[in-house]
C-alpha cells in the first residue's frame, strides 16, 4: 500500500513468484497455527485425569444438601465476593438447594480469585462458622448480604475492617460463639482449608468463578444465567432419572 | 496518504467505532440495572460483565468505549475524506499518526489489564484490540518514508502480531481453552 521512491519495475519481468511479504506471511500463519494447535491438542488429557472424586469432593467437604452415598454430586467452586457468583447465588443454586434438597449432594468449594481482596476474609470466615458447625449458616448471610459488604457502592469493596465488623455481626446473628469464631477466622487451619480448596481448583482446571462439577465432570453452558440455571436443572435431572 | 490505507481507515475504523457504541450501551443498561447480565457474558471467561466493571475499564476516569466513540470516528472520518479526494498535509498526517500511537499502547495496556488482572475476555473489546494493530501498523507505514524497508513485510509483522497476542490469550486462559477440546 505505501508509496515507493524507487522507480516501478517492469510488471512483466518483475513478476517472479509469490513476494517476500506473501511467503513471510504464510510462513508465520503456518508455525502460529501449528504451534498453538499443537500446544492445545498434545495437552488435552491432563485435565479429566485428574477429576477425581477426592479432588472434587475431599473428607469433611462441606454440604449444602447431603444424599446418601453422594448419588448425584454438584460442586461449586465460588467465591463469596464474585458479582457472578452472587447472581447465580440469587437466581440459581439458592433454588437449586431448597429443590433438590435431600436428593443430591451439593458441595460448594472456595475459589476466592485476586481481584477481589474480600473474597479471601469471606472466605475464611465462612470456614470458621464450619467450625462450629455453622457453615450453611454462614454461607446464606454471605450471599444473602452481599451488598451490605462485598460492595461499595458501584465498586468491588476492598474496606476489610468493615467487611471483618460485617462478618462477626453476621456470626453473632447466626449464634456462633463470637471469641471462638475471632480465633477460628485467624487460626492457620482454616487458612489450611481454603489453600485446599484453591489448590484442588486448580488442579481441576478452575480459573473462574463459579465452576460447576456434575458427578465429576465440568458443567459448561451458553446464554444467560436463566439458560444456564434451565441447562445446570437438566443435567441434574438427568443424573437422578439414571 | 494511499487510497488503500483510507480503506483501511474506514472498514477498520467502522469496526471499532461499532464495537465501542456497543459496550457503550452495554455500560448504561449495566448503570440503569445493576444486574443486567451484559449480552456477550457467557461464561467465567468470556465476560464483559467483569472487564465492564474493573478499574481498567475507566482509564481515565470515564469508561473507556466514550473515548472509542471519539476516536473511531476520527479514524472513520479521515478514511472517508481521503477517499473524497482530501490529500492531508504533513501535519495532519504526523497528528493523526500520533492518534494511533496512542491507541495502540493503551490497547496494549488493556490487553495486559485483561489477561493477567482481570481474567476475562469481552468479544467487543477484543475487536478493539483487532483493528487498532492495523490502523497503527499501517499508518506508520504510510506516514514515515523511512520505515519503507518494512513495507515490503508488512503483512508479516502484522500476523507475527497477532500470534504472539494470541499465543498470550491461550496461555493466559489455557485451562478454558483446555477444557473445551
Amino acid at each position: 500500500m505505501p508509496r515507493t521512491s524507487r522507480p516501478k519495475r517492469n510488471p512483466v519481468t518483475a513478476r517472479r513468484g509469490p513476494s517476500l511479504n506473501v511467503v513471510l506471511t504464510a510462513v508465520v500463519v503456518l508455525v502460529a497455527a501449528a504451534v498453538l494447535g499443537g500446544v492445545l491438542v498434545t495437552n488435552r488429557s491432563d485435565e479429566s485425569a485428574a477429576a477425581t472424586q477426592d479432588t472434587l469432593v475431599p473428607n469433611g467437604a462441606h454440604t449444602l444438601s447431603k444424599v446418601e452415598g453422594d448419588r448425584v454430586t454438584l460442586v461449586e467452586f465460588l467465591d463469596f465476593q464474585c458479582p457472578a457468583c452472587a447472581t447465580y447465588y440469587a437466581n440459581v443454586t439458592k433454588q437449586i438447594e431448597q429443590d433438590y434438597q435431600g436428593r443430591i449432594t451439593f458441595v460448594p468449594r472456595n475459589f476466592p480469585l485476586r481481584m477481589h481482596p474480600l473474597a479471601v476474609p469471606a472466605a475464611l470466615a465462612a470456614e470458621a462458622a464450619g467450625k462450629q458447625g455453622k457453615y450453611r449458616e454462614m454461607y446464606h448471610a454471605l450471599y444473602e448480604g452481599y451488598d451490605q459488604w462485598a460492595v461499595e457502592g458501584e465498586r468491588i469493596g476492598a474496606d476489610t475492617d468493615r467487611a471483618t465488623a460485617w462478618f462477626e455481626r453476621s456470626a453473632a446473628d447466626i449464634g456462633l460463639d463470637l471469641a471462638r469464631f475471632r480465633a477460628d477466622v485467624r487460626s492457620p487451619e482454616t487458612r489450611a482449608a481454603v489453600d485446599r480448596d484453591l489448590a484442588d481448583g486448580a488442579k481441576l482446571g478452575v480459573s473462574g468463578t463459579p465452576t460447576f462439577f456434575v458427578d465429576g465432570e465440568r458443567f459448561e453452558a451458553g446464554g444467560t444465567v436463566a439458560d444456564v440455571g434451565r441447562a445446570l436443572r437438566a443435567r441434574l435431572d438427568a443424573a437422578l432419572a439414571r | 496518504m494511499s487510497r488503500r490505507l483510507a480503506w483501511l481507515l474506514v472498514l477498520g475504523g467502522g469496526a471499532g467505532l461499532v464495537a465501542a457504541v456497543v459496550l457503550t450501551l452495554e455500560k448504561i443498561a449495566r448503570l440503569r440495572d445493576p444486574t443486567y447480565v451484559p449480552t456477550c457474558s457467557l461464561n467465567p471467561v468470556v465476560s464483559c460483565g467483569s472487564v465492564m466493571d474493573s478499574p481498567q475499564a475507566a482509564a481515565f476516569g470515564f469508561p473507556n468505549p466514550l473515548l472509542g466513540i471519539a476516536a473511531f470516528a476520527v479514524v472513520v472520518t479521515t478514511g472517508v475524506a481521503v477517499l473524497a479526494g482530501f490529500h492531508p498535509p504533513r501535519w495532519y498526517r504526523v497528528a493523526f499518526h500520533v492518534g494511533t500511537v496512542f491507541g495502540v499502547v493503551f490497547v496494549h495496556w488493556l490487553i495486559a489489564a485483561s489477561l493477567y488482572d482481570i481474567r476475562a475476555l469481552c468479544p467487543y473489546c477484543t475487536v478493539v484490540w483487532v483493528v487498532t494493530i492495523p490502523v497503527f501498523w499501517y499508518t506508520t507505514l504510510d506516514t514515515w518514508p523511512a520505515l519503507a524497508p518494512l513495507r515490503r513485510v508488512h503483512s508479516a509483522v502484522l500476523v507475527l502480531w497477532y500470534a504472539v497476542i494470541a499465543a498470550l490469550v491461550l496461555s493466559a486462559f489455557w485451562d478454558y481453552w483446555s477444557s473445551l477440546l
